[in-house]
C-alpha cells in the first residue's frame, strides 16, 4: 500500500510499476480476453453479491445469477443464522432449485420432482426414493459455494478451492474500512439494474475516474465537485492495494444549492457536500483528512464498488454477460427514514444521483458501439485515470499469471 | 389518486393530485411523459408550499400516515422526481442520457 496526501508530483510517479503508456483498445472487444477474464478472474476470486440486509430471517433468501461464472448462487440464511451460497442446482437433473429472485421459506423444493433440501442444503427427502439404485441421500445435498461476509457485504467465491480466504483478498483494504456504520446505514437502500451493450470493463472504467465530472456532469453537477481551485475536479487521494483501490473526491462546501436543493439540504446530508464534517467519519474513510473532502471511491476488484460519504453511501456491480454485454446494478443505502423531511431528503439525493448516472451510461454504449471499428488501437490515460491503468494493469497480470503467457490478444 | 383528497390546509395543491404517485418508476414516467410546460407548473405550484408540508407532515411517523398525509408526501417526493428536470436540464429527461426506462427500480426498507 502506497498513500499519498500531497500532489507536488504525479500519481503516476509513485506507482512506477503501471507505466505511462497507452491502453489497447482491443481487450474491450475480444472474445478470447473475454474467456481468460472469465476464466483467471471472475471465476476465482470473491465477488460481492449482496448484503445481509436482504436476508435478515433465517429461510430468507435470493437468488444472483452470474454468467460470467456460468451459474446462478442461491444465497440462503439458515436457522442457525449463518448465511451459505450454493449453486442454485437440483441434485437430480439439474434444474434450479429456487425461481424467484427472492423470497423466504422453510426448505427447497425442486420443482421438477419434488426433491426437498434443508436450508443447509441436505437433501431431506425424494420422492419415491425406493424406487433408485444405491442413491445415498448424504452425499446429494446442494453443492456449497465458498462464501463469507465482510462488514455486512456478502460474498461468493466459485473456485471450489479459493486460492485466499476473503480477509486475505480484501487485505488493508478491508481493515481500513472498519469502523464506518454499513449496518446503520444500511437498513434502507434503493437500487437499478440495467444491461448495457458495453464491455464490462467500458462500464466500469467510466467510474473510475472524476477527469469526467467537470464536463459530462457539467449539468447534473455544477459546482458541485468543481471549483476555481480545483477546475477539473483532481483528487485529493490516491490509495492502492494489490487487487483494490481508493480515491477520495474534492468537493466545494461553497455550492448554491438549487431551490428544491435548499429544501433537502435542511433536513440533512445528499450526494451533494452540504452541512457535513469531513472530519467525522472513522479514520479509513477520507484516510487524507482533507477538509474539501466529500467521498471515497472504493473499488474492489473485480467489479465492485463501494462509495462512501457522511451518512450514506452507494455501491455498483457490474456482472459480464458477454463480451459486448454487462448488467450494471447500482444501490443508494441510506438509514431508515422516519419522518416525512428524512424520507424527502433522501428521495432528491436518489433521483439526482441517478439522474448523474444516467449520464455516465450513455457514453458506454456510444462508446462501446465505436471499439470494433478498430479505428483507435490505443487509448491514453491521463495522471487522473490511474485507477483505470490499475485496474487493466491486474486484469493482465491475473491472466498472464495463470497462462504463463504475455498477454491474450 | 386524483379523486382522492389532500389534508384540508393543502387544498390549494388538489389540482395536482395525478402527481400523487406510489413508486419511483410511476413518478419517472409521468414526469418522462410531462411536458416541460405541465412539468413546471407543478414545480411552482409546489416549490413554495414544500417546506410547510414537510413541516405538517413531521407529526406523522412515516410508517403510519394517514391517507391524505401520505398523499401529501407524494407530491413532495414528485417535487423530488422533476427537480433535475426544472434545475438542472431544462427539458423532462437527462440531457443525452441513457434511457431512464432502462433502469429497474427497486426498493427494500
Amino acid at each position: 500500500m502506497d498513500g499519498s496526501s500531497s500532489n507536488d508530483t504525479t500519481w503516476h510517479s509513485k506507482h512506477p510499476h503501471l507505466g505511462t503508456g497507452p491502453l489497447p483498445t482491443n481487450v474491450f472487444t475480444c472474445e478470447n480476453q473475454f474467456q481468460l477474464e472469465r476464466e483467471h478472474i471472475f471465476k476465482k476470486l470473491w465477488l460481492n453479491v449482496g448484503r445481509v440486509e436482504q436476508i435478515p430471517e433465517p429461510g430468507n433468501y435470493f437468488v444472483q445469477d452470474i454468467a460470467m461464472c456460468q451459474t446462478s448462487i442461491l444465497v440462503v440464511r439458515g436457522k442457525d443464522g449463518e448465511v451459505r451460497a450454493f449453486h442454485n442446482m437440483c441434485s437430480h437433473r439439474g434444474n434450479k432449485v429456487a425461481w424467484d429472485k427472492h423470497g423466504s421459506c422453510k426448505a427447497f423444493t425442486c420443482k421438477f420432482h419434488g426433491w426437498t433440501y434443508g436450508l443447509d442444503g441436505t437433501l431431506r427427502s425424494v420422492p419415491d426414493e425406493k424406487n433408485f439404485f444405491d442413491l445415498d441421500t448424504s452425499k446429494l445435498g446442494l453443492t456449497l459455494v465458498a462464501c463469507d461476509v465482510w462488514e455486512g457485504f456478502i460474498f461468493i467465491n466459485v473456485d471450489p478451492q479459493p486460492a485466499e480466504d476473503l480477509t486475505s483478498f480484501l487485505g488493508e483494504f478491508g481493515t481500513r474500512l472498519h469502523g464506518y456504520p454499513f449496518a446503520d446505514i444500511s437498513t434502507s437502500s434503493a437500487s437499478w439494474t440495467t444491461e448495457v451493450n458495453a464491455n464490462w470493463k467500458v462500464v466500469k472504467d467510466a467510474f473510475l475516474e472524476t477527469y469526467h465530472v467537470a464536463f459530462l456532469h457539467g449539468r447534473s453537477l455544477p459546482d458541485s465537485f468543481t471549483s476555481q481551485s480545483n477546475p477539473h475536479n483532481q483528487i485529493l487521494d490516491l490509495r492502492l492495494y494489490p487487487y483494490h483501490g481508493t480515491i477520495s473526491l474534492y468537493g466545494n462546501a461553497d455550492v448554491k444549492p438549487s431551490p428544491v436543493g435548499s429544501i433537502a439540504f435542511r433536513h440533512g446530508a445528499s450526494l451533494i457536500r452540504q452541512n457535513f464534517d469531513p472530519n467525522a467519519p472513522p479514520p479509513g474513510v477520507n484516510p487524507g483528512r482533507h477538509e474539501d473532502w466529500t467521498l471515497d471511491l472504493n473499488t474492489v476488484f473485480p467489479s465492485f464498488f463501494i462509495d462512501v460519504s457522511e451518512g450514506s453511501y452507494f455501491t455498483h456491480n457490474f456482472w459480464p454477460v458477454a463480451v459486448d454485454r454487462t448488467i450494471w446494478h447500482s444501490t443508494q443505502y441510506f438509514p431508515k427514514a422516519q419522518t416525512a423531511s428524512q424520507r424527502f431528503t433522501q428521495e432528491y439525493g436518489h433521483v439526482l444521483f441517478r439522474d448523474i448516472i444516467l449520464e455516465d451510461g450513455r457514453t458506454l454504449e456510444e462508446t462501446h458501439s465505436m471499439l470494433a471499428s478498430g479505428a483507435k488501437k490505443e487509448f491514453y490515460l491521463q495522471d487522473e485515470e490511474i485507477l483505470v491503468r490499475h485496474s487493466h494493469h491486474v486484469i493482465q497480470q491475473m491472466i498472464e499469471r495463470a497462462t504463463g503467457t504475455h498477454a491474450h490478444v | 389518486m386524483s379523486d382522492a383528497t389532500l389534508p384540508a390546509s393543502f387544498s390549494d395543491l388538489q389540482p395536482w393530485t395525478s402527481w400523487a404517485l406510489a413508486t419511483e418508476r410511476e413518478r419517472s414516467d409521468k414526469r418522462q411523459a410531462s411536458s416541460m410546460e405541465e412539468i413546471l407548473v407543478f414545480y411552482n405550484a409546489l416549490l413554495p408550499r414544500a417546506e410547510a408540508a414537510l413541516e405538517y407532515l413531521e407529526q406523522y411517523p412515516l410508517e403510519r400516515m394517514p391517507a391524505d398525509a401520505n398523499m401529501l408526501l407524494l407530491l413532495t417526493l414528485s417535487l423530488a422526481e422533476v427537480a433535475p428536470a426544472v434545475e438542472l436540464f431544462g427539458q423532462p429527461g437527462v440531457v443525452d442520457g441513457y434511457d431512464v426506462r432502462r433502469f429497474q427500480p427497486e426498493r427494500r426498507g
